[in-house]
């Protein structure tokens, strides 16, 4: 894809070409004479196509391309993002084809993640919103320039219906398809002012009720994720990986000539791959290979336990100072004027992300081995560039990147080794090959969220009122291990290891949250809701707990502590009339939990019972009021809700990784156990409808439901976990303790 | 060599021990089923076999031998099996890869209990995992199939 660079900013640039289907062809990368793999076609070939900006194009056949720069893992990013400059262009919606990124661009990153390509941290809507809405509006107005000189009427006597320029004086009236074969870039570009975008009274589509594009290939098996990927003469490639991080194989036997239906057995620094003609193969050839590993040193000592103790020690530990995440007031000058100071600890283990669709990559680098094509389900055109690039020792424009359904995101395809297996194991053989990695490949070497170890101490004023603050976690940095050319510039801040802790809508006056940064011990990445997963389990329980000392109802504590914050106190007071807070239940009982994430702010409230013999919670009820701005999608945001709160219990009551002598205990849904239909609650979703600009939706849910949930136990049974997940075992723990 | 059918159509294959699961996916390149587990776990490779449903990932290619494969792709020539139009209408999927399955699990239920109870449909449904938890809107696209 080249680009046309003007003197407008990187925004508006001038796409020269564009392609329309799926799958984009553009060839270059590899060298003539190769085989090409097939792709989908694209546009029909006769269609001239008008160029509007680097997000629209316009065929002469009506049919309307828009670029999507995230990929679409089940949050709808696909629909919403294409949605909104669909709705300022005014096109018809059911002509818009959706046209992915290929390769690593600037132009069309987001702009929050340096001008990464990375579709995470529920940021897609709210970071392009406005550069999507003026490409929309700016397209329109270039097919309105061109009507009106081609028409021969004034500007102003045009307006737009879906898909056409309308004359209404006339009665004349030109397709968005007629005027894209006559029009032409202006120069200058229109500039688009506050009151060329529509106004809300006027949308055709944005928060209306729209099917989502995905939704009609995923009800018949078409739908193409990464592992579904088919190529000529397309072989197949496992990975054993190192039983412990850090460790290589020394030698491998048998010979890859030994094995039926396998072309090479591969040392790779990590591992050893299997190229094999048919999956079969690899699959029978995996259990023959004996290997000799190098000593894994001190990653054969780690455990779950050890991690834990050493990380509860750092937070505890106040002659240690961590990096200062957020900072408000004096906390250690009110901390010793305070009344009463309440202190807990809480921790949370390792979690998987469980994504359905295993890891796979699909890689062809070329015979010279300096390019390549891939073919992934991934969350980062970006870091999939620099990754095949990196393991080939070639330049990043020398990388074409196909991105697929993904079968489940959750922030485990931020990381890239399956890229790298796949890059390098093509390079070895010549061939287009398909790495799988089986589900027992990826529990047991998982990329997990951190372990995490918290103290919380809260000084009282003499009326009661929470005036010192001070918070202290313990946990590795994840973007050190995931990004580390980031975590170099990071100052110390690592949003994805600590999100959300500094508590903007609780009016704390003195607050200190410090990031005590400690040892890695296990792989890790983010995890969907980021660090915000423990820390507001942390903060959400601790906020109950100040309540009950001060026999203080949850729900008047939270009012009282975010009475300057408009949106929270909105949320607060609908979930109170949704849930019925107030209404006294029998043998279940109500627990709460808020999150400012990004600009969206929610809060949640879960209804339990609990089987005090066994200590199996079970979550009845949930309801969950959210404000994210203006709503693109309401069905779909309901549907993320819903989605959010059940991940959220599922890894609230049942999911932890554990490990011992560095290997982890866990290997597939048997022994790491997600939640299933049965144990689902009933999800109450209220989206409140503001004038807010559109922020994040598919991450908001997940912290709150934890916290709500072990705060609803302890209102039940006065048992106070404060360990995540909330296992049966714990909860006995905690039932003897409350007597 | 086993002859066997799926969707109708003769299909031989000598893979033996070889999982119906990756026969469909790799040898006939019939990718809706889909692979989760590969252990009966998780549900994302149901097929029908002689109407049944069953997890193609733990039947072996060589138990086939004259029995009738239903695959996602064979439930209905365009997507029109009520379960499939109640799927778009209660807009379901998420991420869509555990869906196959889900509407495999479903329609062989449907198929033999036109009017499921809540309970029926959860216990039948409860093998099938969906990890971005679509289980609410599942539901609701049974029952709206159900009481039809």
């Amino acid at each position: 894809m080249t680009i046309k660079k003007t003197a407008m900013s990187r925004r508006t640039f001038v796409k020269t070409t564009a392609g329309l289907s799926f799958s984009i062809s553009l060839g270059g990368v590899l060298a003539a004479g190769e085989p090409k793999p097939k792709r989908a076609a694209g546009q029909s070939a006769d269609a001239v196509t008008f160029t509007a900006n680097i997000w629209v194009s316009i065929g002469s056949d009506g049919s309307v391309g828009i670029v999507c720069p995230a990929n679409e893992m089940g949050q709808g990013s696909m629909t919403s993002l294409p949605l909104i400059i669909c709705e300022e262009l005014d096109a018809d919606w059911s002509r818009v084809n959706v046209v992915p990124v290929t390769r690593h661009d600037e132009a069309y990153g987001n702009p929050d993640f340096g001008g990464q390509l990375f579709t995470a941290a529920q940021a897609s809507v709210e970071s392009y919103y406005k550069y999507m809405r003026q490409a929309g509006a700016q397209a329109r107005q270039i097919l309105l320039l061109a009507a009106a000189e081609n028409l021969g009427v004034p500007l102003t006597e045009l307006h737009t219906e879906p898909g056409l320029v309308v004359h209404s004086a006339s009665g004349q009236r030109m397709n968005y398809g007629e005027l894209a074969a006559i029009a032409t870039i202006p120069d200058p570009l229109p500039e688009i002012n506050d009151a060329d975008y529509k106004s809300p009274g006027e949308y055709r589509l944005i928060g209306k009720m729209n099917n989502r594009l995905d939704i009609p290939e995923k009800v018949n098996g078409s739908a193409v994720f990464g592992i579904d990927v088919q190529l000529p003469d397309m072989h197949y490639g496992m990975v054993i990986r190192a039983p412990h991080e850090g460790s290589h194989p020394k030698s491998a036997s048998p010979q890859a000539a030994e094995l039926d239906g396998i072309i090479a057995i591969e040392l790779l620094h990590y591992g050893v791959g299997i190229v094999g003609k048919t999956f079969d193969a690899v699959v029978a050839a995996r259990e023959k290979i004996s290997i000799s590993w190098s000593d894994p040193g001190v990653a054969a000592s780690r455990s779950h336990t050890k991690t834990l103790d050493e990380y509860q020690g750092l937070a505890n530990d106040h002659s240690i100072k961590g990096s200062t995440w957020h900072e408000r007031g004096n906390v250690a000058s009110a901390m010793s004027q305070s009344t009463r100071i309440i202190e807990a600890e809480y921790q949370t283990d390792y979690a998987y992300h469980a994504q359905l669709e295993p890891i796979n990559a699909t890689a062809h680098v070329n015979q010279a081995g300096d390019a390549a094509e891939i073919w992934v389900s991934t969350q980062t055109q970006t870091l999939t560039v620099y990754a095949a690039a990196k393991a080939l020792g070639t330049s990043n424009d020398r990388i074409i990147v196909h991105p697929t359904y993904i079968g489940g995101g959750f922030g485990r395809r931020t990381h890239m080794q399956y890229v790298e297996d796949a890059v390098l194991l093509s390079k070895a053989t010549g061939k287009i090959v398909k790495v799988i990695w089986t589900r027992e490949d990826d529990v047991k070497n998982g990329l997990f969220r951190p372990a995490s170890a918290h103290q919380i101490r809260a000084g009282l004023d003499e009326t009661g009122r929470v005036h010192a603050w001070h918070h202290r976690i313990a946990t590795p940095s994840v973007l050190e291990y995931f990004k580390p050319e980031r975590w170099a510039s990071a100052n110390g801040q690592d949003v994805i290891s600590v999100k959300s802790l500094d508590n903007l809508n609780y009016d704390l006056p003195n607050m200190h949250a410090e990031h005590l940064i400690a040892e890695r011990h296990a792989r890790i990445v983010p995890f969907r809701g980021i660090g915000a997963g423990y820390t507001k389990f942390a903060v959400e329980s601790f906020i109950d707990e100040i309540a009950l000392a001060r026999s203080m109802d949850p729900m008047e504590f939270r009012m009282e502590l975010s009475h300057h914050s408009v949106r929270m106190q909105e949320v607060l007071k609908e979930l109170a009339a949704f849930c019925e807070w107030y209404r006294p239940r029998n043998a279940t009982a109500l627990g709460l939990g808020t999150i400012g994430y990004g600009e969206t702010v929610a809060a949640g409230a879960a209804e339990v019972s609990v089987d005090t013999s066994s200590g199996e919670i079970s979550v009845k009820k949930f309801w969950m009021v959210l404000d994210a701005g203006l709503i693109i999608d309401p069905i779909n945001t309901e549907a993320q809700m819903q989605g959010a709160v059940i991940f959220g219990v599922s890894h609230a009551l049942k999911e932890r990784i554990t490990m011992k002598n560095g290997i982890v205990d866990q290997s597939n849904f048997d022994d790491y156990a997600v939640l299933r239909m049965s144990e689902t609650p009933e999800v109450h979703v209220k989206i409140l409808s503001t004038d807010n600009p559109p922020s994040g939706v598919g991450e908001t849910g997940v912290p709150l439901t934890g916290p709500a949930i072990a705060n609803a136990v302890a209102a039940l049974t006065g048992a106070r976990i404060r360990h995540l997940p909330l296992t049966p075992q714990r909860v006995l723990t905690a039932l003897r303790a409350a007597g | 060599m086993t002859w066997f059918k799926v969707n109708g159509k003769p299909v031989e294959s000598d893979a033996g021990a070889t999982p119906l699961l990756w026969v469909l996916r790799e040898h006939l390149k019939m990718t809706g089923t889909k692979y989760g587990c590969g252990k009966g776990l998780c549900g994302a490779c149901t097929v029908h076999i002689n109407g049944a449903a069953t997890r193609s990932c733990l039947i072996p290619v060589s138990a086939l031998e004259g029995k009738d494969v239903t695959t996602i792709e064979g439930l209905s020539a365009d997507s029109s099996h009520p379960l499939q139009i109640a799927w778009i209408e209660e807009q379901v999927p998420q991420c869509g890869y555990c869906q196959s399955g889900q509407i495999m699990q479903a329609a062989a239920l449907l198929a033999r209990n036109n009017n499921p109870s809540r309970d029926e449909i959860v216990q039948h449904m409860n093998g099938n995992i969906c990890r971005c938890g679509t289980y609410l809107r599942i539901l609701s696209a049974i029952e709206r199939v159900a009481k039809a």
